[in-house]
């Protein structure tokens, strides 16, 4: 399935999108969702952040094999940085105060500084070392975060960050939810063309020529570092773009927003869609993120079990799940077992 | 007359100790199987679980335990891998890791289903023994920590330098096309690993399950901090881990006693701050083993 | 389609019931179905939007009138309202994973057996009281879907959980959300000055919607501290985790032991999970003080007391509420022997008679906020009966006047029932405190310093909630 046999390129529609959520925002028409399907956009508005972080790790390990086990690392950093720029007088932290196009910028400032600063120092190790470092970024930014609370809040967060599309819906009912996830998917339909745009161009044959044989790709003259470098760092920079609407969303930045279960989700979802396809691994998210969601009606249906067993019963399956995909269909769904360089 | 820095030495080769009794094997199924495997952790988690069976429910006296836990997790972490690991022997080493990461979900799970979400203490009775002159005190749970380490190790070192199997098990690391042509059954080299790297991790348990409690998390917690001191050793050196390891250890009680008294929390986070500056500097580790790409 | 017999069997009833339970969730679809599309004129932009989607949800979860008809008839035919509900539901976020699991259990058992207790007595408006459980991890993302999930799918009425970590990052949500929350969990400082009804219960429009049963942090850290200073331990050092709980623990009690003239000689602040606190305690106890605070999850408590015991540091030990369980006496009763508890807990003037219905209704460890949920299903139940109908707002009206003091004083919800159908004014008197909300919805209690014995804990001495308030400006 190539997405070049559609009609509309991802990237102008994106655009024409945003443009269109921005004056629906501004304009006096409102949308509200029936009640019953709230919790279905709640979700949606999380699966949207989680796409836009997916873009930019699908565009580092599927498209050049990067295996970066951190990406809640530059979510947190950009959701943080924000929060800490645009916080109002938050409750035993510190909060600047600025508008929050200042807190926008600076939440995905400090997420490129930081993916550029461990980009450039680690780029260079294998593949499963580069695992273990950005892990241990994300575990040191976590501790980060936890440790300096006078600065972060600690585990009560930061409150009192503007809300710049409830501001204008008005917060907390369908219409804020109906007018979040028309912006926030506008931004995911952009960016996803903007990287698709970038791994369907000669750019991404290098990619790719760097994740099935880096050295070969080195002779032939391509500055393989340059390219995991610049790749490396839109991943971080779309990653904090994603943290710092969190934030936005949420009017607060707390640990439990930012937790590895971040990045757990963003790379099962990648996994079972196939890493590599851009559509790919965002129906692997949306599988992923519906299995959650539809065992969480589930429970009550199954009175055999106890909801405290139902939820070991469901980390279980995920990790079943991710155990049989990557035995039996390493490529995933949607994936191309020869590209990715795998045996099915 | 103190000694400066005794006790802080004392408990840092403590927390080494726990350290090093996982990173043995991390470090042996990295440099024979070629794989991360992030359910080592889960490994460890078994032989906690083991180790309270044996002390509380069976009533072993804790060096029989030890034993029982040793042998009890051996085989059923080899099982685990044989299962998992060792059908996709070939399929690299980053989905052998990923593959890694689902086990452990499911073995950390599994565990909690079965055992329940609350911990479980194994009580063993504590002598400490204190030596005011010198500035320090030590106890019979820490000499015993550190005595099973040090006894696990000099094993270790026996066994690959003596024994055929422990010779097959080195050259196979250093390059296991060349071993296989020479006629090392490769295949029985790595059912030797994993039974041994499961059942250090299972004594890592025990030891944990002691100081600490069994619950389904106590593995998992020690995790990163294994995979910190195998790759400060030189990734796939068992020696080096132990070295690795206690350096580890004693960084971080060195480091609690001299940071700043506001951010002491953050001393088990400085580990990983050594690794990223370990690969940084000498990616290599200790034993300078080869972890770039290019 | 449905009978009017009044005297219809059990069994017929049952049936009814359960298909007026389908119908209901259809009728809650289709309600649930109905969106709107509009332009904002008016009034329509802003608090609007929540209102809209809560009440859509809580008209389709209750049930049809014909079914009310029935349910009074059978009950005698004291037909004092005309309409109500065939089942009340509440909405329990819950730590059946995560971090905190192992304290679900106790809050589980109580809020099940007041419920139980609830329904034997008829239910409030003679409704069924319906809890339903559902995970949150205390992840605050997942506490937002599951609360958005019981205000717009399940219908809930009213919230009855939520941790302090999920209140703070979600405080802007619930505050939009218009429903009132009981909840048994949270200590923090943050809800001193937040939440309640602010004095005024009829008017909700200064409300904050959250209500806590457990006496905030502010409270049992004054009395740990009071315990302290009247005890002439004035230099201290203070020992704790980095969760939530455990920071804001000891952040309340640096501050109030500091108020009394007490100095912190050292704090030290650990990681979760160690191995060892052995390295974190040496640091400690390089400094000079006479006491020490503990405030770290019992997991962990237990690995430091016994690093503590072992390494024979002495002074007086005093550690944090959370504590206070049977886990710790088999843990390191011995090691701990003679260290001070302070907990508001338990000291309820009907704890006698929670206690031993507690026991008898499972095996899960008692707790504060196991106590704590008990009060907080009891008032929730008792509020919707005195509002007379199942609307949030309403219900949140009631909150305080169920709870206040005045009135006839109860403290079970038969009691208050029968009370207020008799047309007085009730105070209901919890297990774990006398349950008199404050204008920002929390509860003051004695703290009891108990002190640790291998067999439990004794009891030494209290201090009265009217000493601690001359040291508490606002709460």
């Amino acid at each position: 399935m190539k997405f070049e046999d559609l009609p509309v390129d991802a990237t102008r529609a994106g655009a024409v999108l945003l443009v269109l959520a921005v004056a629906f925002l501004f304009s006096p028409l409102f949308v509200r969702p029936p009640a019953a399907t709230l919790v279905l956009f709640e979700v949606g508005v999380l699966f949207l952040l989680y796409a836009l972080v997916l873009v930019g790790l699908n565009l580092q390990f599927g498209h050049t094999g990067l295996v970066n086990f951190g990406p809640v690392a530059f979510f947190a950093v950009g959701g943080y940085v924000a929060a800490i720029v645009t916080a109002n007088d938050p409750y035993g932290a510190v909060g600047l105060g600025l508008p929050w196009p200042v807190g926008l910028a600076a939440g995905v400032v400090v997420a490129v500084v930081l993916g550029a600063l461990i980009g450039a120092s680690t780029l260079r190790l294998r593949d499963d070392f580069l695992a273990i470092v950005t892990l241990a970024v994300a575990e040191i930014v976590h501790g980060l975060i936890v440790t300096v609370r006078d600065v972060t809040g600690g585990s009560n967060g930061l409150q009192n960050v503007p809300r710049p599309i409830a501001a204008t819906t008005g917060g907390g009912g369908a219409g804020e939810l109906f007018a979040t996830v028309l912006v926030f998917g506008a931004l995911a339909v952009l960016f996803y063309g903007l990287f698709h745009r970038l791994s369907a161009s000669p750019y991404g044959r290098v990619l790719r020529a760097i994740r099935a044989d880096e050295q070969v790709t080195e002779t032939l003259g391509k500055r393989v570092f340059r390219y995991k470098f610049v790749v490396f760092v839109y991943g971080a920079a779309v990653a904090g773009l994603a943290g710092a609407l969190l934030v936005f969303y949420n009017g607060a930045a707390a640990p439990g927003f930012f937790t590895i279960n971040v990045t757990v989700i963003v790379w099962i979802g990648m996994l079972i869609g196939g890493a590599g396809n851009d559509r790919g691994v965002l129906g692997g998210l949306a599988i992923i993120m519906g299995f959650q969601l539809a065992t969480r009606f589930l429970n009550e249906q199954l009175p055999v079990i106890t909801p405290d067993q139902f939820a070991s019963v469901r980390l279980m399956l995920i990790g079943l799940l991710l155990m049989v995909i990557i035995k039996y269909r390493p490529e995933g769904i949607w994936g191309d077992a020869d590209e990715l360089g795998v045996e099915s | 007359m103190a000694l400066p820095l005794a006790q802080e030495i004392i408990f840092g080769l403590v927390i080494g100790s726990y350290i090093a009794l996982g990173a043995i094997g991390f470090t042996l199924v990295y440099g024979l199987v070629n794989m991360i495997n992030f359910a080592h952790g889960e490994f460890v988690t078994i032989g906690a679980y083991v180790g309270f069976l044996s002390i509380q429910i069976a009533g072993l006296p804790l060096p029989v335990a030890l034993v029982v836990t040793f042998f009890g997790t051996a085989v059923i972490g080899w099982a685990i891998a044989r299962v998992t690991f060792e059908p996709m022997n070939d399929a690299g080493a980053v989905p052998l890791l990923l593959m890694s990461i689902g086990l452990g979900l499911v073995l950390r799970n599994l565990i909690r289903l079965v055992a329940g979400a609350g911990g479980r203490d194994v009580q063993v009775g504590v002598a400490t023994y204190r030596f005011e002159d010198l500035g320090f005190f030590v106890t019979s749970q820490q000499l015993f920590i550190v005595g099973v380490t040090l006894l696990v190790v000099l094993v270790l070192h026996l066994f690959l330098s003596r024994t055929m199997l422990g010779i097959a098990m080195r050259a196979t690391a250093g390059n296991e096309d060349l071993a296989l042509v020479s006629g090392i059954d490769t295949r029985r080299v790595r059912n030797v690993v994993w039974l041994a790297a499961a059942g250090l991790a299972g004594v890592a348990g025990i030891l944990l399950a002691v100081a600490q409690e069994a619950s389904a998390t106590v593995g998992f917690g020690q995790l990163l901090l294994m995979i910190t001191a195998a790759i400060l050793g030189g990734a796939g050196s068992p020696y080096g881990a132990v070295a690795g390891s206690y350096l580890l250890g004693i960084g971080i009680a060195v480091s609690v006693a001299f940071l700043p008294a506001g951010v002491t929390a953050f001393g088990s986070t400085m580990a990983f701050v050594v690794l990223i500056l370990v690969l940084l500097v000498r990616p290599g580790g200790l034993v300078n083993a080869e972890v770039r790409t290019t | 389609m449905h009978g009017n017999d009044p005297h219809s069997d059990r069994r017929t009833r049952t049936n009814r019931r359960t298909f007026l339970k389908l119908t209901g969730t259809g009728a809650l679809a289709t309600a649930g179905l109905a969106g709107c599309v509009g332009t904002e004129d008016g009034d329509g932009g802003d608090g609007g939007d929540g209102g809209d989607g809560g009440s859509d949800g809580g008209d389709g979860g209750t049930a049809t009138p014909t079914e009310d008809e029935s349910m009074d008839g059978e009950d005698g035919g004291a037909t004092e309202t005309p309409t109500g509900p065939d089942s009340v539901l509440v909405g329990q976020p819950a730590a059946v994973t995560g971090q905190w699991d192992f304290l679900q259990p106790a809050v589980s058992q109580s809020a099940d057996l007041a419920v139980q207790e609830i329904n034997d007595a008829g239910g409030p408006l003679d409704a069924d009281l319906e809890l339903k459980r559902r995970d949150t991890a205390v992840d605050p993302q997942q506490a937002r879907e599951v609360v958005r999930q019981f205000v717009n799918n399940d219908g809930a009425v009213a919230i009855n959980g939520l941790f302090s970590s999920e209140i703070t990052p979600l405080w802007d949500f619930l505050q939009e959300q218009s429903m009132p929350v009981v909840t048994p969990w949270p200590g923090t400082r943050f809800l001193d000055t937040r939440g309640g009804d602010k004095g005024t219960a009829g008017d909700t429009g200064d409300d904050e919607w959250v209500w806590r049963t457990v006496i905030g942090d502010t409270v049992h850290t004054a009395g740990a501290a009071q315990a302290m200073v009247d005890n002439d331990f004035m230099t201290m050092g203070v020992f704790n985790g980095t969760g939530a709980g455990e920071t804001g623990y000891a952040d309340a009690f640096v501050d109030a032991y500091e108020n009394l003239g007490g100095t912190v000689a050292q704090r030290v602040e650990v990681p979760e999970g160690e191995s060892s606190y052995q390295s974190q305690l040496d640091r400690l106890f390089d400094a000079d003080f006479d006491a020490w605070v503990l405030a770290l999850a019992l997991e962990d408590a237990t690995t430091a007391i016994q690093n503590w015991s072992q390494g024979g540091y002495g002074r007086q030990l005093m550690m944090e509420d959370g504590l206070m369980s049977p886990d710790l006496i088999d843990a390191v009763g011995e090691a701990a022997e003679g260290a001070w508890i302070a907990a508001g807990s338990t000291q309820g003037p009907n704890y006698g008679s929670f206690e031993s219905k507690f026991n008898e209704a499972g095996d899960a460890d008692i707790h504060t906020w196991g106590v704590a949920s008990y009060d907080a299903t009891n008032v929730l139940a008792l509020a919707i009966h005195r509002a007379g109908e199942t609307s949030p707002e309403a219900i949140e009206q009631n909150v305080g006047p169920v709870a206040r003091e005045g009135g006839t004083t109860v403290s079970t919800f038969a009691e208050g029932k029968e009370a207020l159908d008799n047309g007085e004014e009730i105070n209901y008197e919890g297990a774990v405190t006398n349950v008199d909300f404050t204008q920002h919805g929390n509860v003051w209690g004695d703290v009891a310093v108990s002190q640790v014995t291998p067999d439990g804990f004794e009891e030494q001495f209290s201090i009265g909630a009217d000493t601690l308030q001359e040291n508490i400006e606002q709460y």
